[in-house]
């Protein structure tokens, strides 16, 4: 091409852009990542890394001869890939909705609106999420002028892990819909014009012109959300968990948790977080060179 | 999406929750604590506790903070006031805050970041997990000689009413590690706390026994003791939202909401490593009258004697604030500093008072007692003058009365908590005396007991006569809502401690080396099986199977370990 | 926008109407339920008498923050950190983005540069050497370690990236013609025509740096540093009785007081609230810049 051609002699350039960015990314990312030794150290604070006892992959071991660890780790991946997907898709359908609302003040307000719960925090909002399932609360009380006897919600392990998706989904659906309506004011609304003309109906708009338009968006964050395969949401689950829904809420963060307050196991929780990220970048490798091989389509 | 953006700051949150605590019991040889005594070693010579140092010596701290102090005058900070220019005038010894957080949560966080990155300030005031951790790091001073050489007589003393148990927590294979504070027994004992007015207005005496309790539970749920025509009150508040059904070895004090005493009357000590009946070692919660007392509340859940909501609720406090609980049970504090001001704002005849029951079969209190230190003062291992750290608590002890008390007393650096152990039982019975005006507040002073003369001099501010009854109406939380909170904790809730009673002691409050790896999935075995069978979600006979699956998933071997560690 | 007048698509549109609103009045629930608890008498909020309408109005929870010093401090360290943050994320963005939105035929190594960011997001060694480098940066107690101290936001850097991608190739074409250097490029050309997507990403910057409140904890060794997310978690922490002393726990209940608390958590969400609506006119902005270049 030619434009390569011309632009050949801005190499120089380009990598004195990136210069600033991978100085900041040396000091505070890369440099402390040799931490991740710990890892296979029975971490001694006095003794510090270079000198504490290697133990090998002993903290990988253990997390896995645990007699629940079975349940633990199937309890992290189930509420985790619920929430990835619920998270990829109520927010999708929520910013096409919005879309089209024709009504813009109305509109505006709504957007604004809907991201309000993703700034509190669980410890907050778990009080009021205890509160709306609470035996006296409103959900009971409009369940029960449908029939339904008055039920503890938070006691039923069944129910355990679809209040927590569920209550996640409603924290930060607002927030992550601001990708997709950033994504979908770059659709030139030429095209809309053209297909009314045509007298294309709203579905066959919104399958021609709006998802092609943002599809790029939507592949690029299903493939970043891999990387929470193992990530089921600490503080939200530690802050509305409780011994009787143990069997399908406690996760690996909760039961490291638990395992640290009797002896500060940094060994075992640097174990865990590496764990999680070889696994997310596995996910994220491969999505990327199928999609590069299958799609020709490059992710980043 | 965000989420992936704060991936880094959510995997620091999970390395911040994993921070909170730590302990290790390390080569344990702790004496026995029912028999064992660790006794300062009679070879060293008193120095003179407040001999000033003849250079300048500087202390580096990290130090706890109150976010809402206003009590500094200004251009006083926490580095420089009252307090540290008293200390550099006495001692010659110049405090610099290194680092400082807010009481609570974020002041160990700060100092788990300290320990794990070995960035130690040259003293601290650090927890029981905390300490043990250093020990193990072995990153502690050996304080047994600066300790012997220049603690004040005084100290000594408040350190020996604990017979022992102070200094039992400090010691590691021979060696003082820290030097340890000392909370009243009082903190340690938990009891019934019941709406009297209820009582009176249904006709019926304080319950004594169980049968006696279910018996006034039921009532109060039944009878509608608040006259509102609802069928709205609970009989007895449980435990919220993460707290515990009964307190243990590990944290066996201040257990509010929970069910000790309801246990403990079955001479059942879940959480408590006990001898059995043939006098071996073991753990109280595989024992059969754990079963017993499980099946007693069972039972009473079942009935709807207890809030539904317990364990699951978000604060167990709201059902005495809004007048629908009815009893619950919890230590000498738990009312007056607990729920009670706001309770009585709602509505002022809430009459909430406290008896030493459910008792045994015998008639008897047999409550679980606990550990007196739960502060341990610690030097860093290299720092030239441990003495200095040790000399700016004896001179607290001794100037305490001196300072300006409008200047919050925290101010003051490295301050460790002491109370003797019987604090609360000697001012119980001064404001008795105070009241029944056999005593005089200017005759009040006790070395050591250093809030009793405002006290006697307060308490008749919000106390009105008759002294000798302590229902609501004759008190006047108005005056001074500060003091009554105090007085209302001392008068009513020390009372049912001032007759005999019988104690049962854990065996050990430390960990062993096996616990470090298998504690947590036995501890999350128990939580939930007990659970389930008080609130009938799991059979009364899953407890054998628990019993059997505890000792098969590491009970046994740590059983054994116990049993070395008071039988070495 | 076209309209059309077909009674199915009216239709839609009330039920569009009434959807959207019920999701919306459900979130704001919590920040009423907020707003309802500062507003009542502590002795109500404690007892959980307090619904959604205040029990016992009164004002006095907003008297008492407006005479402390201390949270108008952190509330400066916070505008600070963000005004700092936010523009230094925009820069790197920018500078991260364009090169590396170029195929490796133009930019050698780009795939090199591309992987290390990827790995960085995923990969850390946790928080004791993190803590570690910054203090041995000597950034302790510095606000620049807050601005610093998450490191580059790489999720920024690729939502960027892909925008740049998917323009046009005519837009630099005619660039060149024009005879504009790579800098004019970048800042003439490119900056102007991303204006939706470097608003979005400056938004999540904001939002970080306003609602982060770990790092200031652990960074900031004195509480007069402390930013105003760290300032209000000292407040609402869960209070562990057990393992206190029964001074601590006096002073505590002194503390606990929910009125005030929720008051403060009201106030701190403020300045999001009214940030993000402004940063929205951008997004629609963006549409008229999209349609000029055609």
């Amino acid at each position: 091409m030619t434009c390569n051609m011309k632009t050949r002699g801005y190499a120089k350039h380009y990598y004195l852009m990136l210069l600033p960015g991978f100085i900041w990314l040396t000091l505070f990312s890369i440099v402390p990542m040799f931490g991740i030794v710990i890892a296979f150290q029975d971490f001694n604070p006095g003794l510090g890394m270079l000198r504490s006892e290697w133990i090998g992959l002993e903290n990988f071991k253990y997390m896995f001869t645990l007699n629940d660890s079975k349940s633990i780790f199937f309890n992290t991946i189930f509420i985790a890939v619920m929430k990835i997907v619920a998270n990829l898709i109520v927010p999708l359908v929520f910013a096409l909705l919005l879309n089209e609302l024709r009504i813009s003040v109305l509109k505006r307000w709504i957007q604004t609106i809907v991201y309000l719960p993703h700034f509190l925090s669980w410890v907050i909002l778990s009080g009021i999420l205890l509160d709306i399932f609470s035996f006296n609360g409103p959900i009971n009380a409009v369940l029960s002028m449908f029939g339904v006897s008055p039920t503890l919600f938070f006691a039923r392990a069944d129910l355990f892990p679809f209040i927590i998706v569920g209550s996640d989904v409603w924290k930060e659906f607002g927030f992550n819909t601001i990708i997709y309506l950033a994504a979908l004011t770059g659709i030139n609304p030429s095209l809309y014009e053209a297909a009314a003309i045509d007298g294309a109906s709203r579905l066959q708009r919104l399958r021609s012109i709006t998802l092609p338009g943002i599809m790029t968006t939507i592949i690029l964050l299903s493939v970043l959300s891999l990387g929470n395969v193992l990530n089921a949401g600490f503080e939200q689950i530690f802050n509305l968990y409780n011994p009787l829904v143990y069997s399908t809420g406690d996760i690996i963060d909760t039961w490291v948790y638990r395992t640290g307050l009797l002896n500060l196991q940094y060994g075992l929780a640097t174990a865990m977080g590496l764990l999680k990220s070889v696994i997310s970048f596995v996910l994220i490798a491969a999505s990327y060179f199928l999609a590069a091989k299958f799609a020709n389509y490059r992710i980043f | 999406m965000s989420r992936i953006k704060k991936r880094f700051q959510l995997l620091l949150a999970t390395m911040l929750v994993i921070l909170p605590a730590c302990s290790n019991s390390g080569p344990s040889n702790e004496p026995n604590p029912a028999t064992g005594e660790v006794k300062p070693s009679e070879t060293y010579t008193q120095e003179d506790p407040f001999g000033k140092f003849q250079e300048p010596v500087t202390i580096r701290i990290g130090k706890e903070i109150d976010a809402t102090d206003k009590s500094l005058p200004a251009g006083d900070s926490p580095e420089n006031n009252q307090y540290t220019r008293h200390v550099k005038e006495q001692l010659n010894v110049d405090t610099k805050i290194v680092w400082q957080a807010a009481a609570g949560k974020d002041f160990e966080q700060k100092i788990n970041l300290s320990i794990a990155s070995n960035d130690l300030p040259d003293a601290m005031v650090v927890k029981e997990t905390q300490f043990r951790q250093m020990v193990k790091s072995g990153q502690l001073e050996d304080l047994t000689e600066a300790f012997n050489k220049y603690a004040s007589p005084t100290l000594k003393e408040i350190i020996e009413t604990t017979k022992g148990l102070a200094m039992q927590s400090v010691t590691v294979d021979g060696k003082m590690y820290a030097l340890p504070n000392v909370t009243p027994e009082a903190d340690m004992v938990h009891y019934m706390w019941i709406r009297k007015d209820w009582l009176d207005k249904l006709g019926l005496e304080p319950p004594k026994t169980i049968d006696e309790l279910e018996m006034v539970a039921t009532a109060f749920v039944e009878q509608d003791p608040d006259g509102n025509g609802k069928a709205d009150t609970v009989g007895i508040s449980g435990p919220q939202l993460g707290g515990n059904l009964h307190a243990d070895f590990l944290n066996p004090n201040n257990n509010n909401f929970g069910f000790d005493p309801v246990f403990s009357s079955f001479h059942a000590y879940p959480g408590f490593w006990i001898k059995d009946s043939e006098g071996k070692t073991t753990y109280g919660s595989i024992q059969p009258e754990t079963k017993e007392a499980l099946s007693k509340l069972r039972d009473f859940y079942a009935k709807g004697l207890i809030d539904k909501e317990m364990s699951i609720r978000k604060n167990a406090q709201e059902l005495v604030k809004n007048g629908t609980a009815g009893i619950y049970f919890g230590v000498w504090w738990s009312g007056g500093y607990g729920p009670l001001a706001d309770a009585i704002k709602n509505n002022p005849e809430a009459n909430w008072q406290a008896y030493a029951v459910p008792l045994d079969s015998n008639g008897e209190f047999t409550p679980h007692m606990g550990n007196p230190s739960n502060q341990y003062l610690v030097v860093r291992k290299g720092y030239e003058h441990p003495e200095a750290a040790i000399k700016m608590q004896n001179l607290l002890y001794r100037d305490e009365s001196k300072f300006d008390v409008n200047v919050a007393i925290g101010n003051y650096p490295l301050r460790l908590v002491y109370a003797p152990m019987d604090v609360m039982d000697v001012t119980y019975n001064v404001m008795k005396e105070i009241l029944a005006g056999t005593k005089q507040p200017d005759e009040v002073d006790r070395p050591g007991y250093n809030l009793l003369k405002s006290d006697a001099e307060n308490v008749k501010k919000v106390k009105l006569e008759p002294y000798d009854n302590n229902d609501i109406q004759y008190w006047d939380p108005d005056a001074d809502i500060g003091v009554w909170k105090r007085m209302y904790s001392t008068l009513v809730g020390i009372a049912p401690l001032q007759q005999p009673f019988k104690r049962t002691y854990s065996l050990t409050y430390s960990q062993t080396k096996t616990m470090e790896r298998k504690w947590a999935t036995l501890d999350k075995l128990e939580k939930e099986t007990f659970l389930k069978i008080i609130m009938g979600a799991a059979p009364l006979d899953s407890f054998d199977q628990f019993v059997i699956d505890w000792k098969k998933q590491g009970g046994d071997e740590i059983l054994a370990e116990v049993d070395e560690l008071i039988n070495p | 926008m076209v309209l059309e007048k077909t009674f199915g698509s009216k239709l839609f549109d009330v039920l569009l109407v009434v959807f959207l609103g019920g999701t919306a009045l459900l979130c704001v629930l919590p920040l009423w339920y907020t707003l309802s608890v500062s507003l009542s008498e502590n002795a109500a909020a404690s007892a959980g008498r307090v619904g959604l309408w205040p029990v016992g109005f009164n004002l006095s929870a907003y008297q008492e923050i407006m005479g402390d010093s201390k949270f108008f401090n952190s509330f400066w360290i916070s505008i600070q950190r963000v005004a700092l943050g936010a523009s230094l994320n925009f820069v790197i963005i920018l500078l991260l983005g364009y090169p590396l939105s170029k195929n490796a035929a133009v930019l050698p190594f780009r795939n090199v540069f591309m992987w290390i960011l990827v790995f960085t997001m995923l990969f850390n060694g946790g928080l004791i050497p993190w803590y570690q480098t910054i203090k041995s940066l000597g950034l302790i107690n510095n606000i620049w370690a807050l601005v610093l101290g998450h490191s580059v936001p790489v999720f920024s850097v690729i939502l960027v990236i892909n925008y740049f991608r998917n323009l046009p190739k005519e837009l630099e074409e005619a660039a060149l013609v024009d005879g504009a250097g790579p800098w004019q490029m970048l800042i003439n050309i490119f900056m102007p025509v991303a204006v939706p997507v470097l608003a979005t990403v400056t938004l999540f910057s904001i939002v970080y740096h306003w609602n982060e409140f770990f790092n200031g904890l652990v960074l900031m060794s004195n509480a007069d540093m402390y930013p105003l997310q760290t300032y209000i978690q000292q407040l609402v922490v869960i209070i562990d009785a057990q393992t206190m002393t029964a001074e601590q726990i006096q002073k505590m209940s002194e503390l606990s007081n929910q009125t005030l608390n929720a008051a403060k958590i009201f106030i701190a969400m403020m300045p999001v609230l009214v940030i993000y609506p402004f940063l929205q006119r951008f997004f629609i902005s963006g549409i008229t810049l999209g349609s000029v270049k055609e």
